[in-house]
């Protein structure tokens, strides 16, 4: 990506002119700047929607960006999204404007983040009940900012005084070099080393650490120490877009912390336990799956079953596989459900997608037989009001062998064919069956 | 419609592709008659690379862009019986980029697309043929082949 005239455009195009949004903070699905950022375990950011919508719901989804695959949908880092909105005030409003109005068309809504939940509940991203349409965006964003360093780290920031002193405005005051520049050192401390985040990585809770503060226990589960949530996947790789934006932002400090853990893992080299030595698949959910599976085989490693297109509100994890609970009592159309390990452990989080779920909500196991009508109701959904918790797999090309299941449908869609119908109907007919004839 | 980013991320890509794009190539979204404009199909033209058979000519190439994108790659076509080992003969390009299941991600760009095929016009790829005339000819009867190729750039002048 053009980075330079990116920068150039935005200051050209948009209402946040004086607003230089930093190439690393682009995201490559919308090319806009990130709003409310996911970090995968590959490193990469993209927005919370533009995750969302690249996941399949019928098997492990990829890396919008590296195609490397995971079956967990990550929850929103807090860390980098109130540093977005603390830097670009402007850009993140509009962006957050024009979300809401899009998930009021859908119907379903991304977590609501603010301070007072934060603060109360650092374990989850996801708030208390609240009024999505009165988000408190500016005047007391930095309060929120300075609570949740007080909060995830115990530390109280040595800017306080100058970052309170903006709250007096409403918006703050854009810099001569283009940023709100009244981001600290203190805006992106490690959850475990409480200094400036060096090499830093994003677990699937959203929580963020330098790379050599994430120990994994020995033979166990890599648990995140603020939540105490685990984290299912891969070992999360460094964040190098959010690495190298501190790195320019605070050389100095960037260099030092460089020099201490570099010291430190020559140290350490001898014990050779650091957690980067760690094999990243070791916990892996990709244990789930078989190697190299892409196609839906309906049915996980050891024959559980696979729930499409139907996540954990919990752990995130995307199709659920194995047991399912679903929520008898939530009433968003886009409904609650667990995995069996999270139903197990009891998580008392909200629901992924706003539902005001409460721990006195009764779950019902999901049996098996289900499966088909769920499938069926996905696609259903589709096509009637472009839900976007389809499977996707049902729509595509029919080299995967679902060109029945296409045809079954296809009638219905008449009434609500966008492009993609279209655009299937033009070509794929003639391409598929001309390849392999006509050789 | 649901609430899909393809015309935002298209009105991006458009913004991007104005800013800077690599020479000799265009890429514009359709106009309708009364001058309004569809994001999601876009009009482009790839030159053939300088230095191969394809030099000389300026390909068309339409996207068409699904409500999906990106999440789905855009359907990429040439005119219908373009001559190409790897394009059907709808004129529908066979490339790993494009194909949902192997290499798209959202992450390509427009440009990227563009840049890919183009070098996919001079590096064909045996192994994943879409059209008789084209494959028989590139493994057996190369100078031929060539000749072809070189036909079909004169077909395509430059526009201007």
């Amino acid at each position: 990506m053009d980075s330079k005239t990116l920068i150039d455009g935005k200051s050209v195009d948009c209402d946040e002119s004086e607003e230089n949004i930093s190439e690393f903070f682009m995201c490559c699905v919308c090319l806009d700047i990130l709003y409310k950022p996911i970090v995968l375990a590959c490193g990469h950011v993209s927005c919370f929607w533009c995750v969302h919508k690249s996941m399949s719901g019928l098997h492990r989804s990829h890396c919008p960006v590296c195609r490397h695959p995971y079956h967990h949908f990550p929850t929103i880092c807090q860390m980098l999204h109130f540093l977005l909105l603390k830097m670009y005030p402007a850009a993140y409003k509009r962006r957050e404007v024009q979300i809401l109005e899009e998930e009021e068309q859908m119907g379903i809504f991304s977590p609501q983040l603010d301070g007072s939940s934060f603060e109360s509940k650092q374990s989850s991203v996801l708030s208390s009940p609240s009024n999505v349409s009165s988000v408190p965006c500016s005047a007391s964003e930095d309060k929120v900012c300075a609570r949740m360093q007080e909060s995830e780290s115990g530390f109280i920031s040595q800017d306080r005084v100058r970052t309170s002193s903006m709250e007096e405005n409403n918006l703050p005051k854009t810099n001569c070099d283009g940023t709100c520049n009244e981001v600290s050192i203190t805006d992106a401390l490690c959850s475990a080393c409480k200094q400036l985040l060096y090499h830093p990585a994003v677990l699937n809770c959203g929580h963020v650490y330098c790379e050599t503060c994430i120990i994994v226990p020995e033979d166990d589960i890599l648990i995140c120490q603020i939540c105490k949530s685990p984290h299912p996947g891969d070992f999360p790789k460094v964040c190098l877009e959010f690495g190298k934006f501190l790195e320019e932002k605070f050389p100095k400090e960037y260099a030092l912390r460089r020099d201490a853990v570099e010291h430190r893992r020559v140290q350490l080299e001898n014990k050779s336990s650091t957690a980067c030595s760690r094999n990243a698949s070791e916990n892996g959910v990709q244990s789930l799956f078989l190697p190299g599976d892409e196609f839906p085989t309906l049915q996980g490693k050891d024959g559980s079953m696979v729930h499409l297109a139907v996540g954990c509100d919990s752990c995130g994890m995307f199709p659920i596989v194995g047991d399912r609970y679903k929520c008898k009592d939530c009433v968003e159309a886009i409904g609650f459900d667990l995995c069996g390990d999270c139903y197990n452990t009891q998580s008392k989080l909200p629901g992924r997608f706003n539902q005001q779920h409460t721990p006195d909500h009764r779950l019902e196991l999901i049996k098996l037989s289900d499966f088909t009508h769920n499938l069926m109701l996905g696609i259903v959904r589709h096509l009637e009001d472009g839900s976007p918790f389809l499977p996707q797999y049902a729509f595509e090309d029919s080299e995967d062998g679902s060109a029945a299941l296409e045809s079954s449908v296809a009638q219905q869609s008449s009434d609500d064919s966008g492009v993609a119908p279209v655009s299937r109907d033009t070509g794929n007919d003639e391409d598929q069956s001309n390849e392999p004839s006509s050789i | 419609m649901s609430g899909g980013i393809a015309r935002s991320r298209l009105a991006e890509e458009r913004k991007a592709w104005r800013r800077n794009h690599p020479h000799g190539f265009v890429a514009k979204p359709e106009t309708g008659p009364d001058g309004s404009v569809n994001l999601m199909v876009w009009h482009c033209t790839i030159p053939g690379k300088a230095g191969t058979d394809w030099e000389g000519g300026f390909y068309p190439l339409t996207f068409l862009f699904s409500e999906d994108y990106p999440s789905k790659p855009p359907k990429c076509k040439f005119p219908q019986g373009f001559f190409h080992p790897n394009v059907y003969p709808s004129g529908t390009v066979c490339l790993s980029i494009l194909n949902e299941d192997s290499g798209w991600r959202p992450a390509i760009t427009v440009k990227q697309i563009l840049v890919g095929i183009q070098d996919l016009l001079d590096q064909p790829n045996p192994a994943d043929p879409a059209q008789t005339d084209g494959y028989q000819l590139f493994i057996q009867d190369l100078p031929e082949y060539r000749r072809r190729v070189r036909q079909q750039a004169k077909q395509y002048p430059p526009l201007v």
